[in-house]
């Protein structure tokens, strides 16, 4: 087999060179590791693609700029195919390089490995927001509000600005838990007393035609429809609505859909997928986007230049989600530096953990500070909706945060 | 019984039971067991961290996985686009356990080879019931029956909260007479338990090849139409063949559930059926050293092929891409080009190996 | 009565789509036996091509979508030339095992490029505004790929029918050695499956694209979409995948548009085309129009 014996004997020559270049880059200072496991091929790799980019761009921003001093960060990356068997596979490896804190992806793998994360007693931030992510566990901290928060937003936007009466929503859920999770906590905030009603909980599937769900809905009176998918099919169903001329050109026009969505149902993807039905869509997210100018996104979007990246890139959320989480895991490497603890585990996850009131964290990535605590373990949970005006996603109101799900809690 | 010695010289049997033995010659035997103690005895004396035991638990799950397979697809010459699905059934067995009792009930920690063992038979009612179409379709449509399993099942998991929709259910750490299997001994625990399975199942599948039971399945597939005039039920051996492969699957599946400590759907799906048809053809369809070789080669191109991918995306700026996307292309090409040029995959290579090295340096 | 006509009316827009996505994997079943499991990735890559020619390179759209069609038509053939003309007379699950790492090494392939995890949607080239008739309603995107739909399976069939090589593509897909006894030859045939199943795939790439818009994971999904419609059709038949498609289309949007959100069911489209596929196996494992090999022991 003489073709893998050159593999071989190649990928030996690269890391014969590569310990040659590590030795000396990281002369001097100390090296902290951090392991991120992340779907870059594969399903859902639309987002992990830019999000592993915005990782490792900003870590090496760090090093590069000496944000830590001499200290570096190395973190590895590693490609997962959104395959749970890898993804630990990949986490029991960086456990033996000796990492500090270890970044995670999909819903599926985080939930899998969960018990993992609290036997190591390592913290996790993952790229899912999935609000059962926390049931049981200690050590994931969600980078953002959850999912769940993420809908019942919407759901009091939409109580709040729906002109008459109460305002009739469905859900468009993706098929799997990542879709469903959310909904059981949108039906206890309307439990609660939040004013819409729930009329149907649609799980799409690979549809080319939602006419009939559309009209389906229509006839049941729905004007809101509240998405937590991914882009895909919620752009081939905004795109039937305007065929169908149901989408509403205005927040709440009778006898039209108004489409909102959470965290990866929207972003320049959907712009990229929908065209101009994406118009009037509304989303939520916590973190900053390009197309509403700031210093975070000036930030962001020279990070992407100085490391070359296109602009497609750059102008991703995703990316945004990639640098918040290594902007985390610096911040919390620096507190622990600066309050003279030893740079482990243990200190890491103590240093998260007081990353409340005023020593919240304020990144540029995001629309609020970032803050844990032992019974808090969603980072920012001021959301900020957008909407797209012209093809672009504008600013609606200012970040806000759920007041029924502390309610339900 | 005395081992012949002559064996290496030519064929010199006598009987039909000196042929059926399992080891030919005593240097076999010994060899067959010098081997089998460096395989349980090296971990002892290399201490290998967990990542790389959970590599190995996981090749040889795998092989358990591919050694189902390679009965109903190698031996039985039926395609199976559905395996995945059948180590799911019995993943999903435990975890239907662990659902309704718990956990970490004393039924799955304590007694967990009845668990696997009835995994097993789940597997193996369900490959039973998936090949009973077997008894009216042929070839592809029977393969497409398997793949139209693979999809219920994706789907079935998915819907129902009883499977909790396919997020993972966990499965508690087992007991051993030593107590509670920690998580430092976890993989080093189960390679033991594995490997062993994996040698009983070997000899199973050697001896059931043996009998009118495993010869009918060849028989099967090289000429049902032969095969029936000669008294079989080319319908029911279908059928039994699935079974017998649901079985190792569902072993395989219950193996894995513990291996990783919960059972959740992406494990089972239609891309890892594909992982499993892809292992078996490298190894070599229709062999059952095949059904080692191919897991190892697969799984080691992989981590191959993931390192290197990781040091060229290094060095490449941007070049994200260009790395990632090496690992769909040779896993595609190392299939194609078995295909093409190796068809008997790398068991044919053992094969001529063995053969070359039985006489050396007299050969004639 | 408007909604019961508007699900019909969409019913068949969806099926005649399926019908022209599995009209590929019909064609090379049909000719060389084979069941191909990466039409899905060339369903794919048809409609990146469109895109990149369209986007990039600048032509209209129009030229760009033939000229993806006369490239996959191309590629699929050097395809057959490449890999699969060695396993002529190899077991078919070889062959269908080389389909699988052809899969593989296509979506390698199209992981090197931006679209394997990125996203697009073609330029808007069609009115917006949808044709309506009587509160039925249906975009000029979907008329459009219906026309393709009818305009290509009608010309394949009219091809089959009538020319001197589709009929003897024909005689290939009855009997190999027969067709070679009087002089057809049986690879060149099977090239030419290919390249006309690559040249429908790029079509039903473009419809689908302009649909859902261009991701990777949503198109190649198409490859397995359509496998119920072939089944039911009967793997051989044309005219079975355009009625099967149809069928599966109609009845995807009627469990959508009744069963759905009624009586506690949600996404039964998307399962019941299984169902109905493990029933058609269990009762009439040959689809509608397969040809039902009879044999005599």
């Amino acid at each position: 087999m003489r073709s893998k014996k050159s593999l071989f004997l190649n990928a030996l020559l690269v890391l014969v060179v590569m310990f040659a270049f590590t030795a000396q880059a990281y002369a001097g200072g100390k090296v902290y590791k951090i392991g991120m496991s992340l779907a870059i091929t594969g399903p859902t790799s639309d987002a992990g693609n830019p999000y592993s980019k915005g990782t490792e761009d900003y870590f090496k921003f760090v090093n590069d700029t000496k944000i830590l001093g001499n200290d570096t960060i190395d973190c590895t990356i590693r490609d997962d195919q959104y395959k749970t068997d890898v993804t630990k596979r990949n986490f029991e490896e960086y456990l033996e390089d000796g990492i500090v804190m270890y970044l995670n992806y999909s819903t599926g793998s985080t939930l899998g490995l969960k018990r993992d994360f609290d036997e190591e007693k390592i913290a996790v931030l993952p790229a899912s927001y999935h609000a059962g992510n926390l049931d049981g566990s200690n050590y994931i901290f969600l980078p953002i509000a959850s999912y769940s928060d993420q809908l019942v937003i919407l759901a009091e936007y939409v109580a709040k600005n729906n002109k008459s009466g109460k305002a009739k929503v469905a859900l468009f859920v993706h098929p799997s838990a990542f879709g469903r999770g959310p909904v059981a906590d949108v039906e206890k905030a309307v439990a609660a007393g939040l004013n819409i009603e729930l009329v149907e909980v649609v799980e799409h599937g690979k549809n080319l035609d939602n006419t009939a769900m559309l009209k389906r809905l229509m006839s049941k009176g729905v004007q809101y429809v509240i998405s937590q998918t991914i882009q895909s099919p919620v752009a081939t169903m905004i795109k039937d609505a305007q065929r169908l001329q149901l989408s509403a050109s205005s927040f709440g026009e009778a006898g039209k859909f108004t489409f909102l969505g959470a965290h990866y149902t929207g972003g320049n993807d959907l712009i990229a997928l929908a065209g101009k039905a994406a118009e009037n869509y509304f989303w939520t997210t916590g973190f900053n986007i390009t197309s509403v100018k700031g210093a975070g996104t000036e930030a962001q979007l020279a990070l992407a230049k100085k490391y070359g990246r296109d602009q497609k890139a750059a102008d991703s959320h995703n990316y945004a989600a990639g640098i918040m989480v290594a902007q985390v895991v610096t911040e919390v490497i620096k507190r622990a530096k600066a309050a003279d603890l030893d740079v482990n585990r243990a200190n890491l996850y103590k240093m998260l953990n007081q990353m409340n009131g005023g020593n919240a964290y304020k990144p540029y990535s995001t629309s609020g500070p970032v803050s844990y605590s032992k019974t808090d373990r969603a980072g920012v949970d001021l959301l900020q909706i957008y909407s797209v005006q012209n093809g672009v996603f504008k600013k609606v109101g200012e970040p806000m945060q759920s007041e029924y799900m502390q309610k339900i809690k | 019984m005395s081992a012949n010695t002559w064996l290496a010289t030519g064929n010199f049997f006598t009987t039909y039971k000196q042929e059926q033995r399992t080891f030919l010659t005593s240097l076999d035997r010994t060899f067959f067991t010098f081997f089998l103690v460096i395989l349980f005895g090296w971990p002892l004396i290399f201490e290998l961290g967990n990542k790389n035991m959970l590599v190995i638990d996981n090749i040889l799950i795998a092989i358990v996985a591919v050694m189902g397979l390679n009965l109903v697809t190698g031996f039985a010459g039926l395609i199976s686009i559905g395996h995945a699905a059948f180590v799911g059934i019995g993943a999903y067995t435990l975890a239907s356990f662990s659902r309704t009792l718990g956990d970490s009930h004393v039924l799955i920690t304590h007694f967990w080879p009845v668990m696997i063992i009835l995994s097993g038979v789940m597997g193996a009612v369900f490959g039973a019931i998936v090949g009973l179409p077997a008894l009216r379709l042929k070839h592809l449509y029977l393969a497409i029956a398997t793949l139209s399993f693979q999809m219920i099942f994706e789907w079935t998991i998915q819907f129902f909260t009883f499977f909790n929709q396919g997020q993972t259910i966990y499965i508690g750490r087992v007991a051993w007479l030593t107590g509670q299997v920690g998580r430092k001994d976890h993989y080093l625990f189960w390679y033991f338990i594995i490997l062993t399975i994996v040698v009983l199942l070997g000899f199973g599948i050697r001896n059931i090849m043996k009998t009118r039971y495993g010869r009918s399945l060849v028989a099967v597939r090289d000429n049902d139409r032969a095969a029936d005039a000669m008294g079989m039920n080319p319908g029911l051996t279908k059928v039994y063949a699935f079974a017998l492969a649901g079985f190792f699957a569902g072993v395989a599946g219950a193996l894995h559930a513990y291996v990783y400590r919960g059972v959740g759907f992406e494990s089972f799906t239609l891309h890892e059926s594909i992982g499993y048809l892809a292992m078996a053809i490298v190894g070599g369809l229709g062999t059952l050293n095949g059904s080692f070789w191919g897991p190892v080669a697969i799984k080691f191109l992989d981590l191959q092929v993931e390192s290197l991918a990781e040091i060229s995306g290094q060095y490449l700026p941007s070049g994200m891409n260009i790395a990632t996307a090496l690992k769909p292309l040779t896993f595609g090409l190392v299939i194609v080009l078995f295909l093409m040029f190796e068809p008997r995959g790398i068991a044919n290579w053992w094969r001529i190996t063995k053969s070359y090295t039985k006489l050396w340096p007299f050969r004639y | 009565m408007s909604y019961f006509f508007q699900i019909v009316v969409s019913g068949i827009v969806v099926g005649s789509i399926y019908a022209l996505a599995a009209l590929g994997m019909v064609l090379i079943y049909k000719s060389s036996k084979v069941l191909n499991i990466a039409h899905g990735q060339i369903i794919a890559a048809g409609a990146f091509i469109t895109y990149f020619l369209t986007v990039t390179v600048g032509v209209p759209i129009f030229f760009s979508f033939i000229a993806s069609m006369i490239i996959t038509f191309f590629l699929a053939m050097s395809v057959e030339r490449i890999f699969l003309r060695r396993l002529i007379g190899e077991p078919i699950i070889s062959v269908i095992m080389v389909t699988i790492g052809l899969g593989s090494i296509l979506d390698g392939l199209i992981y090197l490029t931006p679209f394997g995890s990125e996203n697009f949607s073609f330029p808007v080239f069609l009115p917006q505004e949808p044709l309506s008739l009587g509160g039925v309603s249906i975009s000029w995107t979907q008329l459009v790929g219906v026309i393709i739909t009818f305009v290509l399976i009608g010309g394949f069939s009219y091809f089959f029918k009538k020319s001197t090589v589709g009929i003897s593509m024909r005689a290939v897909s009855d009997d190999q050695f027969g067709s070679m006894s009087v002089g057809i030859s049986v690879p060149k045939v099977f090239g030419l499956a290919w390249a006309t199943a690559g040249l429908s795939a790029a079509a039903a790439g473009c419809i689908i694209g302009n649909i859902t818009g261009l991701n990777f994971d949503t198109l190649h999904a198409f490859g397995i979409v359509v496998f119920p419609v072939i089944i039911l059709g009967g793997l051989d038949s044309i005219l079975g995948a355009v009625v099967a498609g149809i069928i599966m289309g109609l009845i995807q949007q009627f469990a959508a548009g009744y069963l759905d959100g009624n009586f506690g069911l949600k996404g039964t489209g998307d399962v019941m085309p299984y169902v109905i596929l493990l029933i058609i196996l269990w009762f009439k494992p040959h689809g509608l129009f397969g040809i039902h090999e009879i044999e005599r022991v």
